[in-house]
C-alpha cells in the first residue's frame, strides 16, 4: 500500500505533501505508486479532482473525518478526507499494491479480456490489501486525528501564518511516525 | 421524454455564431452572472420559438458523422459555448446532444426486414448501377421511414415517431455470419479501431495544410468521432440466437415485370425461403411476415400489364403487396433530376471498412433531399462510384418503405406482441404461472444433477445446451421475441417487464448469453422508459443488471462485442439521465477502459466520454458544490495528453481547451493551478500541444515571434519559485498563460479581444 498525504489550504493550495509506503506486514515504508516515476503529478490530479466530492460531502456529513470519499478506478486509488475548522483539508490517497496479474489498465487492444478489473484482494483483513474495510477506515481515522493534533500545534506557532507552507521538520517527522504507527 | 416533440434539438440562436462569445481569458468572468442571465432568456426564447415538432431536416441533418458537414460542425461547436455560459441553467444538459444520442440508440434497434429478390429483379437493379441488387438499392432508404410512424402500445395508447427506421438484410447472406462468429468478434473490434484511424486521417486531411475554417476546431471534432464509435459498437453485433433484433420480422419477396412466370416465381421464392436451401437457421422463428413486391420497369414494360399482374398478386397473397415503379436505365450525375444515393447509416465495421469513402456524402445528400433543391446543392460532381438515382425512383422507394412499415410490418408486430402477451406472458405473470415456475425449480433440485450436460438437466429442458439456443417455439424464446418486438415498437415498459420476467428462467437453464442479453436489455429499456425510475433504488438495480450482463457476456461467454455494446449503452443512457446517474455512467466508461474492450483510439474516446459524463453533472440550485468540474477537467486533460501521444495535436488542442474551460470554474485564476506539479504538467502539455499543432500545420515553430520563447522560459523559471510568492506570480503568469491559449485558439478561430487583430493579419 502506498500513501500520498496532502494538506490543502482553503484556497486549494497544498501546504504540506508527503508520500510514504506502508510499514505494516513487512513493508519498508517506501511509496510505490502505480504510475511511472515521471507521472507523479497523477497523485495531485486525483487529489485535486476529489475536492469535488469533499465539497459535496462536507455539507452532508457532520464529522470532521469524512472517511473514504472517492475512488479513481483506473489506478485503484482511494481518497480519504479530514476537515479542520480552519478550512484546511487533509487528504490521504491510498493505493493498494499492484498485483502482478492485474496489469489490465494498460492501453492496448491485445488484452481484450485482460485480468478483469476485480482485483482479487489478497488476505482481506490486513489494512494494506483492502482500502474500504472498516479496519482501514479506523486506522486512517487514528492517523488523521494524530496529524490533526500536530497540525494544530504547528499552526499555533507564532512564526506560522495561515496558508503558509509547513516546513517544520518536527511536523514532518511526526507525520512519518503517525504513518508508521497506523498505516 | 424521447418523443419527437421533446427531443426537439433546439438549434442555437443565431446570435451564437461561433467565435462571438468565446473568450479564453478571464475577461469573461466579471460579467458572467449577467451573461448567464441573458443567455438563459434567449435560450428560453429559442425553445419556445422552435416548434415542438422539428422538421425532419433538423433531426437528420445532425446525424452525419463526418465533420465535413458544415451544419454538424456549427451545431457542435456552438454547443460548448452554450454549456459554458449557461452553467446551472435548467436547460443545461439538453444541449450536450444527449437527445441526439438517445435517438441514435433507439434507431439502432430497428426491426429487420429480409430481402429476397428474384434473379430478374436483381438484374434490373444491377443495370441501374447497384451491384448488390435490390437489397443494396433499398437499404440506405430504410434508415428513416419518411413521415411519422404511429405505433400503438400494449395499453392501447398511440404515439407518433418521426425517426423510425428499418434495417434491410439480404436473405442470401443471412445466417452465414453466425457460423464464423468466434473469429468475427475479435476482428470486428480491430476493424472498429481501423475505421477510427481512417476517420482520423481523413479528418486531418481537409484541415491538414491550411488554416481550418473558423468553427471547425475547438471541441467539435471529438464528438462526431464518438458517435462514429458508438454507431460501430451498435452495429458490430450480427444476428445471434440469444436476441432477436437481427432476426427478420418480415421478408420482402420481389419479382420484376420482366419475369415470364411471375406467380410461379413468387411461389418458388417463398418455398426456398421457408424450406429450401435459403432457409433461415434453426434458431430463427420461421413465423415472419411475407411481403410481395412487383418491381415495374417504367421504361421497357407496359404498366397495364403490370397492374394486371399486381391485381392478381393481391388476389393470391392478400394485402401485403406493393407495386414499385422504377426506371431501369442507369442514372448519371448530369441527369436533370439525379439524386445521390445516401450511404447506409448502419454499416457493420466490416462493410464500412470496404467503403468508408462514401460516408461523407451522406450529409450532403440528406440536405439535398430535404430542401428538394437538388441541382443547387450537389457538391462535388462525379468523384467516385457512388450511384445516383432519379428523383422519381427515390420517391417511389420511400413510398414503398413507408407503406411496408406502416401498413404491414408494424401492425404485424403489434399483433404478435398482443397475441403473445395474451397467450404466454400473462399466463406466466398470473399467480399460477408463478407456482409453476417455482414448482419447476423444485423439480430441478430434485433431479439433482444440475451441472449435467444432458439436455433435460436444469430448468425447463427447452434449452439446447450443445447448440446453445432455445428452440424458436419454446415459451422462453417467444417471450424474448415478444420483449424484443415491444422494444422495437418502443413500448419500453412492456419490454422491461418481460425481460425481467424471463431473466430467472435463463439463469435456471444456464443459458448465459440469453441471461446476459435479458439483463442488458432490461436495464436499457428501463433507462429508455421516460416515466419509470425516479428513485435511487432503481438506479442501483439498473447498475446491478449491467453488472450481471457484463459478467455473463465477458466471463461466461467471452462475447466482447455484446459486452461492449451493453456497457456503452449503459454509459450513454445513464449519462442522459443526469443527476447521480452520471457518476455511474462515468464508472461504467472507466470499466470499459479497464477491461480493455476497445483499442487505443477507443480508449481515448472513452476518456473523453468520462469527462463529458462528469461535466454533465452540474451543481444544483446555484450552490457551488455538487458539480464534478474538477474531475471532468482532469479527464479532459488526460484525454488531451493521450491524443498528443497518439499524434493528433488537433484533437489534443480541442481537449485541452475543453479541460481548461471546465477547470475555469473551479480555479481562482484562469489557467493557474494551485498545485505546482499539476501546473507544470499542464504547462508542458500546453506547450507541446502548441508546438505540434503548429508543426502539423506547416508553421515552423522557430518562426514564431521571438518574444514568445523568452516568455516561456520565464514562465518555467517562475514556476520553480516558491509557493508563497504565488500571489506575486499570478500577474506574471497570467500573461503567458493567455498568450498560450490565445495562440492556438487563434488558429482555431477564436479571437482574443486584446491581441487578435495583428495575429490574424499575420496568419492571413
Amino acid at each position: 500500500m502506498s500513501y500520498y498525504f496532502t494538506i490543502l489550504s482553503p484556497t486549494d493550495t497544498p501546504i504540506f505533501n508527503i508520500a510514504f509506503g506502508t510499514s505494516k506486514s513487512g513493508g519498508d515504508g517506501i511509496a510505490r505508486f502505480r504510475f511511472p516515476d515521471t507521472a507523479q503529478y497523477m497523485n495531485q490530479f486525483i487529489i485535486h479532482s476529489s475536492l469535488d466530492i469533499v465539497e459535496e460531502t462536507q455539507w452532508t456529513n457532520g464529522g470532521m473525518y469524512l472517511k473514504h470519499i472517492d475512488t479513481y478506478p483506473p489506478a485503484a486509488a482511494y481518497i480519504s478526507a479530514f476537515l479542520t475548522p480552519s478550512g484546511a483539508r487533509f487528504l490521504l490517497l491510498h493505493q493498494p499494491p499492484q498485483l502482478p496479474a492485474s496489469n489490465s489498465s494498460s492501453l492496448g487492444a491485445s488484452s481484450l479480456l485482460g485480468a478483469s478489473g476485480s482485483t482479487t484482494r489478497a488476505s482481506s483483513s490486513s489494512i494494506a490489501a483492502n482500502p474500504t474495510s472498516p479496519q482501514t477506515e479506523e486506522a486512517v481515522r487514528q492517523f488523521m486525528n494524530e496529524i490533526y493534533e500536530s497540525y494544530v500545534k504547528t499552526a499555533m506557532s507564532p512564526f506560522y501564518k495561515q496558508g503558509m507552507e509547513i516546513r517544520s521538520p518536527v511536523f514532518r517527522t511526526k507525520v512519518t511516525a503517525a504513518g508508521k504507527k497506523w498505516l | 421524454m424521447t418523443s419527437p416533440g421533446d427531443a426537439a434539438p433546439v438549434k442555437p440562436p443565431p446570435s451564437f455564431s461561433p467565435g462571438v462569445a468565446r473568450g479564453t481569458s478571464k475577461s469573461r468572468y466579471p460579467d458572467e452572472a449577467e451573461s448567464t442571465h441573458s443567455i438563459d432568456a434567449e435560450l428560453a426564447e429559442a425553445r419556445s420559438v422552435s416548434s415542438p415538432t422539428p422538421p425532419l431536416s433538423a433531426t437528420t441533418a445532425e446525424l452525419p458523422i463526418r465533420s465535413s458537414s458544415p451544419h454538424a460542425r456549427s451545431v457542435r461547436s456552438s454547443t460548448p459555448q452554450l454549456a459554458r455560459s449557461s452553467l446551472g441553467s435548467p436547460f443545461d444538459g439538453r444541449f450536450d446532444g444527449s437527445e441526439d444520442i438517445r435517438s441514435l440508440i433507439i434507431r439502432a434497434f430497428s426491426p429487420t426486414v429480409a430481402i429476397y429478390a428474384s434473379d430478374d429483379t436483381d438484374e434490373l437493379v444491377r443495370n441501374k448501377g447497384f451491384k448488390g441488387g435490390f437489397w443494396e438499392l433499398v437499404r440506405p432508404f430504410g434508415d428513416t421511414v419518411s413521415g411519422k410512424v404511429v405505433i400503438r402500445d400494449s395499453v392501447g395508447s398511440s404515439r407518433a415517431w418521426e425517426d423510425y427506421g428499418v434495417r434491410f438484410v439480404d436473405l442470401n447472406g443471412f445466417g452465414r455470419t453466425p457460423a464464423g462468429r468466434e473469429s468475427g468478434q475479435e476482428s470486428s473490434l480491430t476493424q472498429m479501431e481501423e475505421i477510427l484511424e481512417q476517420q482520423l486521417e481523413s479528418a486531418e486531411g481537409p484541415f491538414g495544410g491550411s488554416i481550418p475554417p473558423k468553427d471547425a476546431l475547438g471541441v467539435p471534432v471529438a464528438s462526431p468521432l464518438w458517435k462514429l464509435l458508438l454507431r460501430q459498437i451498435l452495429s458490430a453485433t450480427s444476428a445471434a440466437p440469444h436476441e432477436t433484433f437481427g432476426h427478420p420480422v418480415a421478408s420482402v419477396i420481389a419479382i420484376s415485370s420482366r419475369n415470364m412466370a411471375p406467380l410461379e416465381t413468387l411461389r418458388q421464392l417463398y418455398g426456398e425461403s421457408s424450406s429450401g436451401d435459403k432457409r433461415l437457421p434453426d434458431w430463427v422463428n420461421s413465423e415472419y411476415l411475407r411481403y410481395y413486391v412487383l418491381v415495374h420497369d417504367e421504361e421497357r414494360d407496359d404498366i397495364t400489364e403490370s397492374t394486371k399482374l399486381y391485381d392478381q398478386m393481391k388476389r393470391h397473397f392478400g394485402l401485403h403487396c406493393h407495386l414499385l415503379r422504377l426506371r431501369s436505365s442507369q442514372c448519371i450525375v448530369t441527369d436533370d433530376d439525379s439524386v445521390q444515393v445516401p450511404s447506409c447509416e448502419w454499416l457493420s465495421p466490416q462493410e464500412r471498412l470496404s467503403g468508408v469513402g462514401e460516408a461523407g456524402k451522406y450529409s450532403a445528400f440528406i440536405r439535398q433531399l430535404e430542401t428538394n433543391n437538388i441541382a443547387e446543392t450537389l457538391v462535388d460532381l462525379g468523384t467516385d462510384g457512388t450511384p445516383y438515382l432519379f428523383d422519381s425512383d427515390v420517391t417511389a422507394i420511400r413510398t414503398f418503405i413507408r407503406e411496408l412499415m406502416v401498413q404491414s410490418v408494424i401492425p404485424f408486430m403489434e399483433n404478435r406482441v398482443a397475441v403473445w402477451n395474451d397467450q404466454i406472458a400473462s399466463r406466466r405473470r398470473g399467480i399460477s404461472g408463478r407456482f409453476m415456475s417455482v414448482g419447476r425449480r423444485f423439480m430441478t433440485f430434485g433431479s439433482g444433477s444440475r451441472s449435467g450436460a444432458t439436455g433435460s438437466s436444469g430448468g425447463s429442458g427447452n434449452y439446447d445446451p450443445t447448440n446453445n439456443f432455445y428452440g424458436p417455439d419454446s415459451p422462453e424464446a417467444i417471450l424474448r421475441k415478444m420483449a424484443d418486438f415491444a422494444f422495437m415498437l418502443r413500448d419500453w415498459k412492456l419490454a422491461a417487464s418481460t425481460y425481467e420476467m424471463i431473466q430467472s428462467d435463463f439463469k435456471n437453464d444456464k443459458a448465459w448469453k440469453y441471461h446476459a442479453g435479458a439483463h442488458e436489455m432490461c436495464a436499457v429499456s428501463m433507462l429508455l422508459n421516460p416515466l419509470a425510475m425516479s428513485a435511487k433504488i432503481k438506479l442501483e438495480s439498473v447498475d446491478q443488471m449491467f453488472e450481471n450482463a457484463c459478467y455473463s457476456y465477458l466471463t461466461r461467454c467471452s462475447d466482447v462485442p455484446h459486452a461492449l455494446r451493453a456497457l456503452s449503452l449503459g454509459v450513454e443512457l445513464l449519462k442522459s439521465r443526469g443527476g447521480s446517474a452520471t457518476e455511474s455512467a462515468a464508472r461504467w466508461a472507466m470499466r470499459v477502459m479497464d477491461f480493455g474492450l476497445v483499442g487505443p483510439i477507443g480508449q481515448i474516446l472513452f476518456t473523453e466520454r468520462v469527462s463529458a459524463c462528469y461535466a454533465s453533472k452540474i451543481s444544483m440550485g446555484g450552490a457551488k458544490w455538487g458539480g464534478r468540474r474538477r474531475k471532468a477537467g482532469m479527464w479532459s486533460i488526460f484525454a488531451a495528453n493521450q491524443w498528443l501521444k497518439a499524434g493528433n495535436p488537433t484533437l489534443a488542442a480541442a481537449c485541452l481547451e475543453e479541460g481548461e474551460r471546465l477547470y475555469g470554474d473551479v480555479l481562482e485564476t484562469d489557467g493557474v493551478f494551485p498545485i505546482p506539479e499539476m501546473q507544470t504538467f499542464v504547462d508542458n502539455l500546453r506547450h507541446s500541444v502548441k508546438v505540434e499543432y503548429l508543426g502539423a500545420r506547416g508553421f515552423d515553430t522557430r518562426d514564431e515571434p521571438a518574444s514568445e520563447d523568452p516568455v516561456l522560459t520565464d514562465e518555467t523559471s517562475e514556476k520553480l519559485e516558491k509557493i508563497d510568492k504565488r500571489n506575486h506570480r499570478r500577474s506574471l503568469i497570467g500573461l503567458p498563460g493567455q498568450l498560450d491559449v490565445g495562440n492556438f485558439n487563434m488558429t482555431s478561430g477564436t479571437r482574443d479581444p486584446e491581441n487578435s487583430p495583428n495575429d490574424d493579419f499575420e496568419r492571413a
